[in-house]
């Protein structure tokens, strides 16, 4: 048996040449990778089970671990002490495992989460300690971490997606479509708070600016797709060509895509501010990697490409943000402030209900209800109005002493009882409705009659 | 004045004059009394009588007093004189002036005091009754009460002629009260006090009763005496409570209420403060001296005189402070150095640490395993050179021949430690002897040259692949002598021996093919970089120099001098050998050996190891042997070039025996093959690898499976996409807002059915549908999405976000825009001037710990200036709100007030 030791000693020789380092794996691959929100660790995990936890600045393996199932995904929860892996065990039916399981950094597995079934994106909600999956069903689960409650479950109806990413400025997540659609999900509705129709061919990938504005999309019609957040529209800021199976963001809005086969990587730029990207950099890899992966390395110029033979890391000049605030995210944090940061991070942990497409709305003005009744001095007023078109009226001029004075007096009240009798049947019937909800409570408090036989007699003496 | 005047004229003894008294204030209303006594109806005597009982006051009674005393008639219609004048009888003493004039001291006495009285008295009654006006105003029977009380009372003082028979008594009692006037009225009581200090005030106190006997009425029913009441307090305490209300609206509306500012600490501290000790007499006595004070009340100059120092005092405290710094600097010293001491646990520990640390990196680093085993190799040269340890040394003789015994301790542990140099040196010797008994110099030498070479690993590996090769060709040819004589020399063992030798023969040379085998990856493998693929030096030094060797190639003991190679070869080895044996021997080695060897492939060599050694081994030992079943394959890229490493043998138990070089010729093939596969396919290479490596189920279904289903739907997908987003948001917008529900008719119902079929459905049913129709196109048209034809966006409420709105606009606000637009403005530090923020965010109450809170006091506060505080917010709070108020405070006072009211 070969054991993983061996693979440790492959994957992080003392090579590190120039900024480019490219450890080869032993056809585990194709790897996905996570970083930290500080950028200090990275979790790496192979198709072929290989999981493993990297130190980046001192570019040392923390953890590496077997776990001889299929590995979709992994994610790091909100430090790097623990991270989620999607994973599936392969077609056997004694191994049936198909669950995320969570980690921590010592490779123990401290939870399966069975209820999220055969996951195939896991995303970590940081602000809100949301662990969001979507698996092979189209079922959006989000699970509390904190508590280990499931905050939301949702079948989305969309089908089978790996295109999944969180919205970092509010906390929405998107999911790409066979159909070409992109549907934002909030954990509190069960039917999406937004759809767009992005692409003609299924959405393979999303990405987000971290601004949360920008929201870039890649379709399987060879088309990549720039969008607006703030001002939807029918179309897209921009349209690029090519064929990415992976986007993303870094920190200062370079976008990162997939380009040609799956083996070159083109980097973006908006050069000029005006939201129109163009060409920045070219990365050829090796003809034959496959890349699954890219994603900007946090607080550092540098873009981690996993591919079908392990990882590989590029420079990319003006990527990532210089200055880091302390406070949100230290790369040199020590474990005594892991803990502080930690505790700070439980507290000010954001209730589910706050994910919404707009959160600067929360603490505004309750949106008004679509159904909403009208004030008394509104039904007033309905009334009057149409007592005065009433009085308005001239009566006809008649014979036969039918226009006596006092004969229309009666009539002119006549008149305006008859226009005054819907806005009161109307009262009558709110008020019947009212009586009716009350008694409705009441008797629900009363057993029904079928099991009152089964009541208990009071003792009465 | 008048009454005096009365007085006077009483005095005077004219009861009847009262017209001709020509004073003009009494005049008048003496008229009137008059006129109505006079010209009333002349009633008989017992009814007057009866009216007189009743009402003793009247002047009536009094005449008619005089009336019975003398048997005589006074009441005339028509009277001209008053009787004082006409002298008919006694009763009046004969007064020569009737004007009469008091005595000075009298008149001094009792008139002025009793006006004074008046004066004030009735002004604070807001009566405003002077006796003049008194006189003027009331009616005639008030001043006919009064003025014949004292009318009377002159009489009894002045009728001196009148005697009884008897005195006075409760036995005899006067005449007055035998008639039945007797009720001794309050004049009565009163008039003997006249002219005491008291007299005045109680009369007025009387007078005012008098005045105010009108008949009491009877009482309200209790409840509206009650309510009354209630009322009444009421009023007074929402009065009362009026008087609170701006100030506690400014409370309220104040942003921040201060409970802090009144502090005053020293006063509590310091006011009562008296020296107890000898020392603090000591200070208050300086601080308190006379001197020091008139010189602090005076000016500074005297203050500078008695701060004078002398130099010596300077000198001396200089030194002190010399003295203490440097006993603070010596004591810091030496803590420090305590500090620095570690415990005899910590040092072991550190050390191990240490250990630990040097040999990780020893194994980890080819430069540090280098210095150490320099390090080590000066060391050992250093002790070959001084031969410390073998006792030669003079002092060591010397000690000798003295007796160790006689030595004092230090000696002792010297000599003693020479011994332990000594014995591990043999020993280490002797471990060495009887390990490689064989291995000669140069073999070391070539140990040697190996260990600090680490470059020339693919040179080593080939030199022993040589020397395996030569050592089978020396067994093959030794096998060719016979032997001719003895035992052995018979035709049936001779035959048996041949046999022998033959399997010997084939078996050495699949071994030679082996090797041939072998020797081509590594030549391939020359350029390959610092991974170590190949076999770790130092096992194949042993083995090399074992294979020199020829004449000791018997099976056991081979396998003998493989595990005490072993000694020196690994720890990690998996024939797990006692190493704390041999630790020093290891550290020796172990460490050099292996540097950079990842682990397994040293497994695997061992497994090839054995190969070599035990050529005349059945297989089955080898079998047994665990080794790795994996094929490891290690793809590097270097310099742009693709280089495939077979660092591995699989290790098969059937597959071993015959067909090796056909095996070795497949792997090559299949390495190429690999290669290949992985430019077209990375992923279906790799699945292969899983299937014969550790992942023993076949994931190749598994994989296809939904990359297939991708692909149709990829195929698929497409073709439509418009529409159905089209459909889809239709549906979106049907559940959103439903459509109205189309009007339906029941046959019959408010029509003939005829009628119904005739007319179609009623207008009103029509235009209500076309309403609702209306309505709903017109919210649709409102949605955000109205207009966009490839997004919807959801219209529905969250019930669940529905806490984090305003439910109403608050207070000051009075548009939407205008809130938002306030709570769109951050609070933070980071957005705002220091100075705005502490206004800001303060609290809504500011209270230091420990201080009092007191009730609200009363002040005058000014409802208009208060609006403008309102709008102002912080500093300006601070200073309006210095005399601390607080809500609880006036609620306190409201509940004081009301029980005040309800006691």
């Amino acid at each position: 048996m070969l054991s993983t030791f061996s693979v440790s000693r492959i994957l992080f020789p003392n090579i590190q040449s120039l900024g480019i380092l490219t450890p080869k794996l032993l056809n585990l691959g194709p790897y996905t990778l996570d970083f930290t929100s500080s950028g200090r660790h990275m979790a790496v995990g192979g198709r072929k089970g290989h999981l493993a936890i990297v130190d980046m600045k001192t570019m040392g393996l923390i953890k590496e671990f077997q776990v001889r199932e299929t590995v979709r995904d992994v994610v790091f929860l909100h430090n790097d002490l623990f991270f989620a892996a999607a994973q599936k065990s392969m077609a056997n039916i004694l191994m049936t495992g198909r669950y995320p399981y969570i980690y921590n950094r010592d490779g123990t597995e401290l939870h399966c989460l069975k209820e999220h079934g055969a996951v195939l994106r896991l995303q970590f909600l940081k602000n809100h300690f949301l662990l969001a999956s979507i698996n092979n069903f189209g079922q959006l689960h989000y699970q509390d971490v904190t508590m280990g409650e499931m905050v939301g479950s949702y079948r989305t109806g969309i089908g089978r997606t790996d295109a999944m990413q969180v919205n970092p400025y509010n906390g929405v997540v998107a999911l790409g479509q066979s159909l070409g659609t992109v549907s934002m999900w909030k954990p509190t509705s069960s039917a999406p708070l937004l759809r767009l129709l992005c692409h003609k061919g299924p959405v393979s990938a999303i990405a987000f600016h971290p601004n949360g504005h920008l929201m870039a999309t890649a379709g399987k019609e060879r088309k990549i797709k720039l969008w607006d957040l703030r001002k939807l529209g029918d179309e897209p800021l921009q349209t690029l060509p090519g064929n990415a199976k992976t986007l993303d963001f870094s920190q200062k809005g370079l976008l990162a895509c997939q380009l040609g086969n799956g083996s070159s990587v083109q980097i973006l730029r908006d050069l000029d501010g005006n939201q129109t990207y163009k060409t920045y950099m070219n990365h050829g890899m090796v003809k034959g990697f496959q890349i699954e992966k890219l994603l900007f390395r946090p607080y550092e110029d540098v873009l981690g490409i996993g591919h079908s033979m392990g990882w590989s890391s590029i420079l990319i000049p003006g990527a990532g943000e210089p200055n880091f605030d302390t406070l949100v995210a230290n790369p040199f944090e020590t474990s005594k402030q892991r803990r502080e940061s930690e505790v700070h991070s439980l507290l000010d942990k954001l209730p589910a209900e706050t994910i919404m497409l707009d959160p600067a709305k929360i603490g505004t003005l309750k949106p008004e209800r679509k159904k909403e009744k009208p004030t008394k001095q509104e039904k007033v007023a309905g009334i009057e109005a149409a007592v005065e078109v009433v009085k308005a009226i001239k009566l006809k001029k008649k014979t036969k002493g039918r226009s006596k004075p006092s004969k229309r007096t009666i009539k002119k009240k006549e008149l305006i009882a008859k226009a005054k009798s819907p806005f009161l049947a109307q009262e009558m019937k709110e008020e019947e409705q009212v009586a009716r909800k009350k008694q409705k409570t009441i008797e629900y408090v009363e057993t029904p009659t079928s099991l009152l036989r089964f009541v208990r007699k009071k003792a009465t003496a | 004045m008048a009454q005096t005047k009365r007085k006077s004229i009483d005095g005077g003894g004219g009861d009847k004059a009262k017209g001709k008294r020509g004073k003009p204030g009494g005049k008048k209303q003496k008229k009137g009394a008059d006129a109505r006594e006079r010209k009333g109806p002349r009633l008989p005597n017992v009814l007057r009588k009866e009216v007189e009982r009743l009402n003793p006051i009247e002047d009536e009674d009094i005449d008619s007093d005089e009336a019975e005393v003398y048997g005589r008639d006074f009441y005339e219609y028509e009277e001209e004189l008053p009787e004082e004048e006409k002298r008919k009888n006694r009763r009046f003493d004969p007064v020569e002036n009737l004007e009469y004039q008091l005595p000075d001291e009298f008149e001094d006495e009792n008139v002025s005091s009793e006006d004074d009285d008046n004066d004030m008295g009735e002004a604070g009654e807001g009566g405003g009754e002077g006796d003049d006006d008194d006189d003027d105003d009331d009616d005639g029977r008030q001043g006919n009460t009064r003025i014949p009380a004292f009318e009377g009372k002159k009489k009894r003082n002045t009728n001196v002629v009148v005697s009884e028979a008897y005195p006075e008594s409760e036995y005899n009692p006067t005449r007055d009260t035998l008639d039945g006037e007797g009720p001794v009225s309050i004049e009565d009581l009163l008039n003997p006090l006249h002219g005491k200090t008291g007299y005045s005030k109680l009369r007025k106190r009387i007078h005012h009763l008098e005045k105010k006997s009108v008949p009491t009425p009877a009482p309200l029913p209790k409840a509206d005496q009650e309510k009354l009441e209630r009322m009444a307090a009421y009023e007074k305490s929402t009065e009362e409570l009026r008087k609170w209300e701006p100030i506690i609206k400014r409370n309220r509306e104040a942003p921040t209420i201060y409970f802090d500012d009144d502090m005053d600490l020293r006063s509590s501290t310091t006011s009562d403060f008296k020296p107890r000790t000898e020392f603090e007499k000591k200070i208050a006595s300086l601080v308190y001296d006379d001197q020091v004070k008139d010189a602090h009340l005076k000016d500074g100059s005297r203050l500078l005189e008695l701060n004078k120092v002398s130099a010596e005092d300077e000198r001396d405290r200089h030194n002190r402070m010399a003295k203490m710094r440097s006993l603070l600097f010596r004591h810091e010293m030496k803590s420090k150095h305590i500090k620095k001491i570690k415990s005899k646990t910590y040092h072991r520990l550190l050390k191990k640490d240490r250990l630990k640390a040097t040999s990780a990196q020893s194994q980890m680093d080819p430069d540090a395993a280098k210095e150490l085993a320099m390090k080590q190799e000066y060391e050992r040269a250093k002790e070959r050179m001084t031969l410390r340890h073998k006792g030669s040394s003079k002092w060591t003789k010397r000690i000798k021949e003295r007796g160790i015994d006689v030595q004092d301790e230090g000696t002792r542990a010297a000599i003693a430690e020479q011994q332990h140099l000594h014995a591990q040196l043999t020993r280490k010797m002797n471990s060495m002897k009887d390990g490689s008994s064989s291995s000669s110099d140069d073999s070391s030498d070539e140990d040697d040259i190996d260990l600090y070479s680490p470059g020339s690993d693919h040179a080593r590996a080939a030199k022993l692949l040589e020397k395996a090769k030569e050592k089978t060709h020396n067994v093959l040819i030794d096998d060719d002598d016979v032997p001719n004589s003895g035992v052995l020399s018979l035709p049936f063992m001779v035959r048996g021996l041949k046999k022998k030798n033959e399997a010997a023969a084939e078996e050495a040379k699949l071994a030679l093919q082996e090797y041939e085998s072998w020797s081509n990856p590594l030549e391939d493998s020359s350029g390959a970089d610092n991974l170590k693929v190949g076999p770790p030096s130092g096992r194949m030094v042993f083995n090399g120099s074992k294979n020199k060797a020829p004449e000791s190639s018997n099976k056991t003991k081979a396998d003998n001098k493989m595990r005490s190679d072993n000694y020196y070869a690994n720890s990690d080895s998996e024939d797990d050998l006692e190493p704390e044996e041999n630790v020093d021997v290891e550290k020796d080695r172990s460490s050099d050996l292996y540097k950079d060897v990842n682990i397994s492939a040293a497994l695997l060599h061992e497994d090839s190891q054995n190969h070599n050694d035990s050529l005349f081994k059945n297989f089955g030992d080898i079998v047994q042997a665990p080794g790795p079943k994996t094929t490891h394959e290690v793809s590097i890229f270097a310099a742009g070039s693709w280089k495939k490493i077979k660092s591995g043998n699989s290790v098969d138990a059937n597959g071993k025996k015959s067909i090796r070089p056909l095996e070795s010729v497949e792997r090559n093939q299949n390495l190429q093959e690999r290669v290949d596969d992985l430019d077209e396919d990375s992923d279906a290479d790799s699945e292969g690898q899983m299937v014969d490596g550790f992942l023993t189920s076949d994931p190749k279904d598994e994989y296809r499976l939904p990359s297939q289903a991708e692909l149709i739907r990829q195929a698929f997908a497409a073709d439509d996409v418009e529409d159905e987003f089209e459909k889809e948001k239709q549906e979106v917008l049907n559940e959103e807002n439903p459509e109205p529900e189309k009007p339906t008719l029941l046959p019959g119902w408010g029509q003939w059915t005829h009628v119904q079929k005739k007319k179609g459905l009623p207008s009103w049913m029509q235009k209500e549908h076309e309403d609702a129709k209306k309505k709903r196109e017109e919210t649709l048209k409102k949605r955000k999405d109205a207009h966009l034809k490839r997004v919807i966006i959801s219209e529905k409420l969250d019930k669940k976000a529905e806490k984090l709105f305003t439910k109403t606009l608050p207070y000051p606000f009075t548009s939407k825009e205008v809130f938002e637009q306030s709570i769109r403005m951050p609070l933070g530090p980071e957005f705002n001037p220091a100075s705005a923020v502490g206004a800001l965010n303060r609290p809504e109450v500011m209270q230091r710990p420990g201080v009092i809170i007191r009730p609200v006091e009363f002040e005058e506060v000014n409802p208009q200036g208060k609006v403008e505080d309102h709008k102002q917010s912080g500093k300006k709070q601070k200073k309006k709100n210095k005399s601390n108020k607080s809500k609880s405070g006036s609620g306190k006072i409201v509940t004081k007030v009301k029980t005040k009211l309800k006691s």
